[in-house]
């Protein structure tokens, strides 16, 4: 057995705890605008240092290694991602932040304006309305929202993911 | 062999996981469903392991670890991405409905309120938030809680939003697809 890993796959183990310094710096420069632009420039940047990692080091190259290597910081992308988001557009953690903005304690449609920022739960809802119709997923008519064959499709494969994942 | 154990681990994890996900429902376990994940993750992964020690000549730790991480992540993503999800859940009413359709002022008034009690619910119940009569107040822990957030999102120059930044707004969307 060997528990050592190959060169491209310590290339990728180190480019994984780069990620988030990477993201660090990018923030710190302000060249890019936006948690969604800042997170794909910094996962574009280990990427690439990956790729010139498998052109210039020396040696020949293993195929287990950089396959290792490009699951292992893929891996370790997918995990910065799932943060991010829950950092960046979490529902629960930005309704937990704004409650704790208010200077008393709020009723539930204070709590919901305080979240909206002024406004009320009708934007929030438009909100996320504006995705599904967006994304083709529903479609509005006549002042009622309805689902497309593309949003029936989405609703198969979520019933599936949550079944096959003990949460349907 | 060694990129197969890893396969193995993630077969085992995707019949371990799901199953505890519901033994634990039904037995009103407060475990969270992403701890029991990362059980479930472990459990497997330490399983995958000993299946290369004990049968693979030249076993390679990374290998099977590479692709084992790599598949349980794809597993999280796809679970975080269908289990709190706003915009599915909405979806997913809809699509319960009679002609999968409702009206907007429904949705508005009774889904989305329904959805937002729902999250205040799991803020309670997780002890970040209490009640004070009518009101909400955030707890001691909330506090810590919401610190280390706005530490993280000052840290990385993330604004304090959980709204989705769309380009058309959805008067405009409306009148595309009434067209």
């Amino acid at each position: 057995m060997s528990i050592f890993p190959g060169p491209l796959q310590i290339t990728a183990i180190l480019l994984s705890a780069l990620l988030p310094l990477v993201l660090f710096g990018y923030a710190r420069i302000g060249v890019f605008h936006g948690a969604g632009r800042l997170f794909r420039a910094g996962s574009l940047t280990v990427i690439a240092l990956f790729a010139a990692g498998c052109l210039a080091l020396p040696g020949s190259r293993d195929i287990g290694d950089v396959v290792g290597g490009a699951l292992l910081l893929t891996t370790a992308i997918l995990l910065c991602h799932v943060l991010w988001s829950l950092l960046a557009w979490g529902f629960t953690v930005t309704l937990l932040t704004a409650l704790a903005g208010a200077a008393q304690p709020l009723t539930l449609e204070q709590w919901a304006s305080a979240y909206m920022r002024g406004g009320d739960l009708s934007g929030f809802a438009h909100n996320r309305l504006r995705l599904l119709v967006g994304s083709g997923m529903a479609i509005s008519r006549d002042g009622r929202i309805a689902v497309t064959p593309l949003g029936m499709m989405t609703v198969r494969v979520v019933r599936l993911i949550r079944f096959a994942t003990g949460m349907g | 062999m060694s990129f197969v154990c890893g396969l193995a681990g993630i077969l085992l994890f995707t019949i371990l996981a799901p199953v505890a996900q519901v033994v634990a429902r039904r037995a009103g376990s407060p475990i969270a469903p992403v701890a029991i994940l990362a059980m479930a993750a472990i459990v497997s992964h330490a399983a995958s392991i000993a299946l290369g020690v004990m049968t693979v000549e030249h076993f390679r730790y990374w290998n099977a670890a590479s692709v084992f991480g790599f598949g349980v992540m794809w597993y999280v993503f796809a679970f975080g991405a269908v289990y709190k999800s706003v915009s599915l859940e909405i979806l997913l009413d809809l699509a319960q409905r009679p002609e999968a359709a409702a009206p907007l002022a429904e949705i508005i008034q009774r889904k989305v309120p329904e959805i937002f009690r729902g999250r205040t619910d799991i803020l309670v119940s997780g002890g970040q938030v209490e009640r004070a009569g009518s009101r909400f107040v955030v707890t001691p822990s909330g506090r810590t809680t919401v610190s280390r957030i706005g530490a993280l999102r000052r840290a990385f120059a993330i604004g304090d939003t959980g709204l989705y930044d769309f380009a058309v707004p959805f008067e405009m969307a409306e009148k595309t697809t009434n067209s």
